[in-house]
Formats: C-alpha cells, structure tokens, sequence
C-alpha cells in the first residue's frame, strides 16, 4: 500500500482546509492499516466507510479454488445454533441444538442452521452400506439401497419441522427472554423424496388388516415411531434432498422419514426399516415422551400434528428496537406456520392479546409451512407495546390464549404448546419475553374431565 | 384379502372426500382457509390429495404416481430375522407372546450389571444423576397417582412423577429400549438374559407387583412370565390405541379440538376486539429466567477470535465430563489412586478405548489422543499442564 500517497493526500487537503477534524484522519489513524484516505476526503464531511475507498476493495480475494464447498462469511459466526445445559440429557446426545429464529429470513433454514434433536447422538450412515427394509404385512417384502430408492419419482415440498416441545419449557411461566430459545426448536427446508405410497405399490400391502407403520432409525438409540397408515397412504415422504443438497448429518442422513406437518421425532432419521402391521408398537419415544399429561392424569398419546402456531420475528429479545428513533416506521415481521393445513390468516396485537388488527401475509403461502407475516409500524419511543400474534389455518384453527389451552391441558404437558405468545416492547425499546395469563390460584379451576 | 392399489388409493380418498362434503366445509373461494384442501387428516389436520396434475399449490407429473415401479430386492429370511426384532406388548399380532424373546434374567444379576455399566449415568437405583434421566424414584403404584398433579393452581406444589414405573404403559417397551439403546455409549451390547436381569431390576427399583406380588431380589423375569407384567398406568393414555381395529377412534380422538386444548373458529367470525380475559395479566419472567446458553447469545457481527492450538481444558471438561466426573472420579480426586496402579498408560487406554464401567470412549470427544491425554492428566492431578 502506498503510505507516501496517502499522507501526501491528507497533507494536501488539510492545506486547502476543507477538513479540518475528519473523521477520515483519526478513523484512518487508529484503524492503522489500509490508509488511503485519498481524494474523497476532499469531499466534505462523512462517513469514513464512504469517503474512504474500503480496505477490501483494495487487495485480492480469494481465489475462486478457495473453499471448494463454502461457508458463511466469518462476521456471521455468531448467526448460530445453541443448546442449554438444561436440555442436556447428561451428555447433548439426547438433547436439542436449537435455530436462530432471530436472524431467519423467508421460509428456508439453512442446513447448517438447522435444529438438531437426537436421542442417540448424531451419527454418520455410511452411504454404500445404507439399507432400506419394508416389509410386514406385504407379499412381497423390499430391500433398497440409496441408489434404488433414488430411482422412483421424485417429489420436492417446502415444509418445516417442529419438535413438538417448541415453547414446551414455558407452559408455567415464560423463562427464556429470547426467540432462538422460546421458538427455536423448529425450522425449514425444501425436502426432496419420494412418496411411500409410491414405494409401496407393488408389494401387495394389505389394507384389510395393515394399520400402522413402525419408522425405525440406524443410529444408536435405534430410535423408532408408530405411524398410522392414514399419514403414509397421504403425504408420508422417504427424504434424502434437503435444500438442494443431501440431508445434512444433524437431519439423518443419507434418508429420513418425513410426515409433514406433524412431530419432528415421528420424522425419523438415519431410517433402515418400515414395519406394516395390524397393532401399534409402543416405541419408548412415544410413551415415555411425546406424550401429554392432562390435569385428569391420562396423558394424550400419538399426539401428531403441531397445531397453528406463530411468532413475532422482528424485533425479538435478541434484536430489539432500542436503535430506533420516535417516528420511525418499521415492519414488524414473522412467522406462521401449522402442521394442520396451511395459514389463513395472521393478527397483530399491541396490547398483550385484547385488541387485534390483520397483517399481511408475504411470500409463498404453503401447506404446512413456515409463512412470512408482515405489519407496518410508526414507532413512537416512550410506547410500552405488548406485541402478540394469533395465527388461523384452513383446518378452521386459530391459536388459542394461553388461558384457554391451560384450562383442557393444565401446565404440565410439555408438549404441543401453542398459545399466543407475547413480547414486552418497553419505553426505551427494549423487548422482553412475557406471558398474559390469569393467576389460576385466584379464579377458575382446571378442567378435570 | 384386501390389497393396496392404485384403485383402492381413489377408494380411501372418496371415503375422506364424502366425509369432508358430509362437514359443509369445501367450496367457499370467499373464506381463506378452502383454498386446496380435500379431506381431513387422522391428526385433526386437512389432506390435500393429488386432483390431475397438482397436489395443493404444486404440480405434480401425475404418470409418474399411476405407475407402480419395482426397484431392489425380497430380503433373505436370514436379513429379516435380523432386523425384525421389534417388540409389541402382545407380541406380533399374537397373543403368545410372539417378538418376546426366549432368555431370563434375575433382580440379582441386574443389579450387579446395573452397578456395573448403568449406575454411572442412571445413578443408585435408578434415582438420576445430574440432568440424566431417572428410571424410578419408590413405589410405582404411589407416584403413579402423582400423575395429577398439576402446578396450575399452585406453582409451588410438587409436580407429577414421569418414570418407568410410573408413568410407562409398557413392559416391552423397556426391554426393547435397554436391548437396542443401552447402555448408552455402547448399545447393542448386552445378551438377551442381561436384557431380561435389567429389565427385572427396573421392575425392582419401581416396586412392580407380578401376579399380586412384590418384584424381590430373587425374582427371575422371562419370556414365560413377561406377559404377565401389567404396568401401573397400562391405562393411562388416550386415545386408546390398543387392539387390531383402533384408527377410527384416533381419528375422532383428533376431530375434537376439545380433546387438546385446541380451538376453532370460523374466520370470518375470530375475535378482533376485547378479546382478552380481564384477569389475565402480564407475567413476566421471574429472576431473569434460563441463561444457560452455549454459546451465549450475541448478535454481534464482528470477525471470530482466532483460537490456540490445543484445546481449552476446563472448557472441554464443562461441556463433555462434568455431568459424569463432577460427581465420580472428580478432577484431582485421591480415588484416581485405585486406577493409576497399573500406570499411567492403562488409564490412557481405557479413557481412549472406553470401559464397561460407563467412560464412553475418548469421552465422547472428538480430538487428537495428545490432546484427550492432557484432558485425563487434568482429571487426575487437577493441573493444566
């Protein structure tokens, strides 16, 4: 770099006085490096980023044979997914990574990005030894390799998958103030598959007595779930595509099984088996866990679908208004999505659920899909807003407030929460997690039946 | 026999279609939410069946789903028998207890293979240890009428106990997850009697009733008196889905919003003012709430600090050994003096090969054996070297 240039540059425009403090000089001084400040400085007043050529534009790039498979830009290494001691299970290998919601865009997750549940630890198929077994009631029992399940028609479907225990921590109380926390353990993706019913066609099952199917993973809990054979005679899909490329590791590769809409853990990865049989199996994640205890003590089994859902994207705690300025118009965006059908319709509250108003919809609109909700808003600071999003589906749901869906499930069910839930937008911007939800001690009881 | 075919596909569709027409839900364009939808789903959900060439919004090339197309190969009896190992409560469709495996297994051999390869996780008998799960906690039948407990009306109140004993509703559920998942680090490694000894030692710890009798330490479970364990909360589950004929109870299980807490609205008809309970109130998060994030959040954008070589032994032993080592052969501890007899060297081999006794091998951790070596002389003598 030509240091001389520079300082000559800097002599000559202090001489004709037109900067006399510039931002450019003492930016330049302490950055120490890539100092031409050169002739736009003798431009005016500014921001050194503009007057100043920028130090990246000045030297090579990498070669195009530099990161032969690529990566985010380095300043994204905190756009991350993160886990919580409490979810450890011991050891994370039966335990969640989670997505950060807050830094999502549109309706896709990057596979890097996307959440990570195991019960066994993720494991590493090796494709040459991948093995797909059906069989059970069939006549004729199958054996595939990837490559031959590969050669039946494909189908490619943007869905997302929820593990039913999004915002499962906060059925008594909100406790995380964060987005990635209360709602991340969801994402997105465009799968590429093929359909069972496809696959099964000519096995001969017998739909007089076949009514469930087991999904059984490879990996090291042999993790396994029952499916009805209502799903797999549906939209049930075999998937080894995920966004264009191979299932990433994390989501089971080289194929899991996919049920849109429905359980994240009924979508089993690293899968090697399907069962057709006239009686449920009982697998331990879904008796043990995935299941719902109601104030009566039963607990709902074979819960599949994860009900309508939404949330407000931006701002989050993570991301708050605390830069905005009074008067400033801003879009509060975020999403929808239901495991039940595909979104109708998204509201807007300011005021904690009591009064709504309608957002727009934006973007693809898709079964059982994440979707893009948008409202614009004049800030006004000083406002203490309480920023709550219901979101309806063509099944004919609508979310339900967190009072109505307690009094059926009580509070200790874990799993399919809901609810609408609530930011707490506070005079200086700030936004914190909140709930608004009646103190049960003091009125109503639960619903015992 | 009834058998799967194009045809019958286009049978079990009309069979959803008529039911949906029956409902008075499809063909009004003015409300949003009859876009694509054909027919409702088992889970309470709508269907979108394939109508020519599209499927909801996507198109689909509908020749490619007519044909029935033939890839691959029959497996061997050998390969079915291999992987058809699956258990059910009644067995296969079979009331002999068939998928239950011949072998037995006593309390007493139990608790020693417990002690052995499950304690260092699972804790003395069964009761957890750190955020690993518990399997009992006392007597099944007494913590199975915790189920009820709910802190709906009191946060304060002791919440329900969801352990085997208590809240499974299966024998063979246990035994399949112990076969196939257990020991953790190692699955897939015990012989069916030890599947059966642990499993009779779970049915100890829970205080399970056999035939109207205690589990004791001598009791001897089998495949000739597996069928005979009835859980405590058998029937503690809705919808029911036992028996051969279940799946319409299901789907009107899920066809009832009332069922799950959910709630359905006609849109036009959804609430948009005064729609909020006057006693609710804002409840916000009490003591800051769950921090524990790893990493910690942060929405900075600036460029990664460049690490050491090497590796940051506290932190590797946070994330990796102390939900076990915190508690056993913790860092620096005098019991590390029983296993460094035989040398330095063999606690090097054992931590990096694994042992029965529970160390997952190299922890679990994956790095280079120099680096894993500096990590166990830190457990041992408590210095970074």
């Amino acid at each position: 770099m030509d240091k001389n240039k520079s300082n000559i540059d800097l002599e000559i425009s202090d001489r004709r006085n037109f900067f006399k403090k510039t931002v450019a000089i003492s930016v330049t001084a302490l950055a120490g490096t890539s100092l031409l400040a050169s002739q736009n400085a003798t431009f005016g007043d500014g921001e050194p980023e503009i007057l100043n050529h920028a130090k990246w534009g000045q030297v090579w790039g990498d070669p195009v044979s530099k990161n032969l498979y690529g990566v985010p830009s380095p300043y994204e290494h905190n756009v991350i997914r993160r886990n919580t001691k409490l979810l450890a299970s011991g050891n994370f290998r039966a335990s969640i990574a989670v997505t950060p919601l807050h830094e999502s865009e549109g309706i896709i997750t990057p596979n890097g990005l996307f959440f990570s549940r195991s019960h066994g630890g993720t494991c590493f198929v090796d494709p040459n030894e991948f093995r797909l077994m059906i069989h059970g009631l069939v006549d004729k029992p199958l054996v595939l390799t990837l490559e031959e399940l590969k050669r039946y028609p494909r189908v490619t479907r943007t869905h997302f998958i929820e593990c039913p225990a999004n915002g499962g921590q906060e059925w008594r109380a909100p406790q995380f103030n964060s987005l990635q926390f209360s709602k991340g353990f969801m994402s997105s993706a465009e799968w590429t598959g093929v359909y069972i019913k496809d696959l099964i066609k000519d096995l001969g099952l017998d739909l007089s007595k076949a009514q469930w199917m087991l999904a059984e993973g490879s990996d090291n809990s042999e993790m396994g779930r029952t499916v009805p054979i209502d799903k797999v005679l549906d939209d049930a899909m075999l998937v080894w595509g995920q966004n264009g490329e191979a299932l990433r590791p994390e989501q089971g590769y080289p194929v899991r099984l996919l049920l849109p809409g429905w359980e994240g853990n009924l979508c089993v990865k690293w899968l090697k088996r399907l069962e057709f049989s006239q009686e449920p199996w009982y697998a331990k994640e879904e008796t043990s866990k995935y299941t719902n205890l109601k104030p009566s003590g039963k607990a709902i089994q074979h819960f599949y679908a994860n009900e309508v859902n939404s949330t407000v994207v931006t701002p989050s705690p993570e991301k708050p208004w605390t830069h905005l300025k009074d008067g400033d118009m801003v879009e509060i965006e975020g999403l929808a999505w239901s495991g039940m059908g595909t979104i109708t319709g998204v509201d807007l509250s300011f005021d904690g659920g009591k009064n709504y108003v309608k957002a727009k919809l934006k973007g693809l609109v898709l079964p059982k899909s994440w979707t893009r909700w948008s409202y614009m808003h004049k800030y006004k600071k000083g406002d203490v807003l309480l920023l709550t999003s219901r979101a309806t589906d063509d099944a004919g749901f609508i979310q339900p407030t967190i009072d109505e869906e307690t009094l059926v499930m009580g509070v200790e069910a874990v799993y399919h929460r809901n609810a609408v839930e609530t930011w707490e937008v506070t005079a200086d911007g700030k936004v914190n997690h909140v709930q608004i939800r009646t103190d049960h001690r003091e009125t109503k009881g639960v619903n015992n039946a | 026999m009834r058998k799967f075919n194009t045809k019958l596909i286009t049978t079990v569709s009309a069979i959803t279609l008529s039911a949906f027409f029956a409902a008075g839900c499809v063909g009004n364009d003015a409300t949003p939410e009859s876009k694509w939808k054909t027919g409702s789903d088992i889970g309470g959900g709508v269907t979108y069946i394939m109508d020519g060439d599209k499927t909801g919004p996507y198109y689909v090339n509908s020749d490619a789903h007519k044909m029935s197309i033939s890839n691959g190969r029959v497996p061997t009896a050998a390969e079915l028998k291999a992987w058809n190992v699956d258990l059910q409560p009644r067995g296969i469709g079979s009331p002999n207890g068939q998928g239950i495996p011949v072998g037995s297994g006593s309390v007493e051999e139990g608790e020693e293979l417990y002690d052995a390869k499950c304690l260092s996780c699972h804790g003395d008998f069964g009761a957890g240890y750190g955020t690993y799960p518990a399997l009992g906690n006392g007597n099944a039948y007494e913590l199975n009428k915790t189920l009820t407990n709910n802190r709906y009306l009191d946060p304060e109140a002791d919440g329900p106990t969801r352990v085997f004993g208590s809240y499974w509703p299966q024998l063979t559920t246990m035994f399949w997850y112990i076969r196939d998942a257990m020991p953790h680090p190692k699955s897939k490694t015990l012989t069916t009697d030890e599947v059966y000894a642990l499993t009779a030692y779970m049915l100890y710890i829970n205080e399970i009733e056999v035939n109207g009798e205690l589990v004791e330490e001598e009791f001897v479970l089998s495949n000739e008196n597996f069928l005979d364990v009835r859980m405590p909360n058998e029937d503690g589950f809705e919808p029911n889905i036992a028996g051969a004929n279940s799946l319409p109870g299901v789907r009107a299980y899920f066809n009832n919003p009332a069922n799950y807490g959910a709630q359905k609205v006609k849109y036009e008809e959804r609430c948009m003012t005064d729609c909020q309970d006057e006693s609710a109130k804002v409840v916000k998060i009490q003591n800051g709430g769950i921090q524990s994030f790893t990493p910690p959040l942060s929405v900075v954008r600036d460029l990664p600090k460049v690490k050491k070589a090497g590796i940051d032994v506290l932190e590797v032993y946070k994330n990796n050994c102390s939900s076990c080592h915190d508690g056993m052969l913790s860092v620096g501890s005098d019991d590390w003096a029983n296993y460094t007899t035989k040398g330095i060297d063999k606690v090097y081999e054992n931590a990096i090969s694994g042992t029965d006794a529970g160390m997952p091998a190299m922890g679990g951790v994956s790095m280079s054996k120099e680096n894993f070596k500096t990590l166990v002389d830190y457990l041992i003598t408590g210095k970074i070297k």
